[in-house]
């Protein structure tokens, strides 16, 4: 089967700054990977060009048969992103909910405005997806008053509204309290045991051994070693990767 | 050195103490406030004693200048609704990456706010005029008519346009503190930039914004005083006529100045409840 990502040469530069340096990367419909490295590595960016919140400066990007080179934004152009972004769902590490919306208005909102659903219909969506991920009872809170993690499982409910085909976590627990990375991680777990495609940027090593199917270690913007997590941490090759590794377990 | 737990039930005779010492501190400066304050009005009377205050004139003609609340709070309220939408746009415009759209809110704030409010109205009643004589006579027919304003149109004209420029700034540092996030999150889920900014940023840069709003509003009730030079009968018109009919100057002008000295006091309440009242919930 085609790979539903395909991602070719891919480079982005932030002015002076080279941060990814031509990536390949293929993805498998139901694949979990798990990207890890160091801060400043270039995960989160090179997450953030699949869907086109950073535009890439050259390369490929394909996703689920849309395919857009990097280039001037055309009307075409935007009119891809939009499609990309409809298939992609992504979780953010500050949650980024809407403060103006209950709980139930967030995970609605993409259904009624992007995909013009009745609202009688998001709602009933809406309501299955907060029960899924267990906040049915904060169905009409403000995300002020939810705790970083209830905050973070009303976000990915959000993004599964537009039933996305693939989604994209970036560092999705590294601004939760200790005690509340659990429940996230567990909402997460579910979400591959249900065949999702995922792609997670994540300094988890707990998650990436369990969950993962296959681990990238990135490194100054450029894929170093990758592998099934047994052996990324058993028998890692690189010694940046082994110097990382040791590191942070 | 062991440490000994002992937990006290009760704060401590020494805290208890300190603790009226503050209270009496805070107390005490409260009441000399009052007493400032009160001494403020007693030598104003004293004043209005020695400068033979008519305070039965003021008392006749308190209806003949109040009358002019209703062209004050008609010119106010309109320049003010008209000003909130020139400064949607224009900080859209100061926001947008389109050059036209850019260019032309760039230029309505710098020159709106480089020329003084005084001349800007006279422009509006005095110069359109002429403009349309102009068009007219270049063939346009009922130029003229069109932009020979009445005193009120041109008034709330000639505030809005003013405010609005003052409140595009406003606008804009209001979009601009939404975090970026927000707009990202929005646009994750599929939702086109109109989109975004429509359902996700502008209502809450518009909950930001309300208090300045308010002031600018309190700000505007006050410059609508501009517009007496036109001859609008609101209160500083009626003030200034009435004053000098009976070489009552001081007299009525002090009436109007403490007329709009409570419009202002009421106002500023209301802003508060207002504010009070939107920052419930949502927000921490």
């Amino acid at each position: 089967m085609a790979p539903i990502i395909r991602v070719r040469k891919l480079e982005k530069c932030f002015g002076k700054l080279y941060v990814l340096k031509g990536l390949d990367l293929d993805v498998e419909t139901g694949e979990v990977l798990v990207v890890i490295g160091r801060s400043g590595s270039g995960k989160s960016t090179f997450l953030r060009c699949l869907n086109f919140l950073e535009e890439p400066t050259a390369g490929t990007i394909e996703v689920d048969g849309v395919v857009i080179p990097a280039g001037e934004p055309s009307r075409q152009h935007r009119s891809h992103i939009q499609q990309i972004r409809t298939k992609t769902g992504m979780v953010f590490q500050h949650f980024n909910l809407f403060p103006h919306k209950t709980a139930l208005g967030n995970v609605i909102e993409g259904p009624v405005t992007v995909k013009g659903m009745s609202r009688e219909k998001a709602i009933e969506i809406g309501e299955r997806l907060l029960g899924w991920v267990g906040l049915m009872d904060k169905r009409d809170e403000y995300p002020a008053r939810l705790s970083g993690g209830q905050q973070q499982r009303v976000a990915i409910a959000r993004a599964l509204a537009m039933e996305p085909k693939i989604m994209l976590f970036d560092e999705p627990t590294s601004a939760l309290d200790p005690e509340l990375i659990g429940e996230v991680l567990d909402v997460m777990k579910r979400l591959a045991r249900e065949g999702m495609t995922m792609i997670v940027v994540t300094h988890e090593m707990g998650f990436a051994r369990e969950v993962a199917h296959r681990i990238i270690f990135m490194d100054d913007g450029v894929w170093v070693e990758e592998g099934t997590p047994k052996e990324m941490f058993e028998h890692p090759q690189d010694p940046r990767t082994k110097d990382f590794l040791r590191h942070i377990l | 050195m062991s440490t000994t737990i002992v937990a006290a039930t009760q704060p401590s005779a020494d805290a208890e103490r300190n603790l009226a010492a503050q209270r009496a501190k805070v107390r005490g400066f409260v009441i000399k406030l009052i007493v400032v304050w009160v001494g403020i009005f007693v030598a104003l009377g004293v004043g209005f004693k020695v400068l033979r205050f008519d305070m039965s004139f003021m008392y006749d003609r308190l209806g003949f200048i109040i009358a002019g609340i209703e062209y004050t709070l008609l010119v106010s309220a309109a320049g003010i609704s008209l000003a909130i939408i020139l400064a949607l746009f224009g900080a859209l415009g100061r926001l947008s990456r389109n050059p036209i759209a850019n260019g032309l809110a760039t230029f309505y704030v710098s020159f709106i706010r480089g020329t003084p409010l005084l001349v800007q109205v006279y422009v509006w009643y005095l110069g359109l005029p002429q403009i349309g004589q102009q068009l007219e006579s270049l063939g346009l027919t009922g130029a003229q008519k069109l932009l020979t304003l009445p005193a009120i149109p041109a008034g709330i004209l000639a505030l809005g346009v003013c405010y609005g420029a003052y409140m595009t700034e406003t606008f804009r540092a209001g979009i601009q503190s939404i975090s970026k996030g927000q707009a990202e999150a929005a646009y994750s889920v599929g939702m086109t930039p109109g989109q975004t900014m429509r359902r996700i940023i502008l209502p809450q840069a518009l909950r930001i914004v309300i208090p300045p709003i308010g002031n600018d509003f309190v700000a505007m009730l006050k410059d609508s005083s501009l517009v007496s030079v036109m001859g609008v009968w609101e209160l500083t018109y009626r003030a200034t006529k009435m004053g000098r009919r009976y070489f009552r100057s001081l007299e009525t002008l002090t009436v109007a100045a403490i007329i709009y000295w409570v419009m202002c006091i009421v106002l500023q309440a209301l802003q508060a409840r207002l504010e009070a009242h939107m920052g419930r919930g949502e927000r921490k």
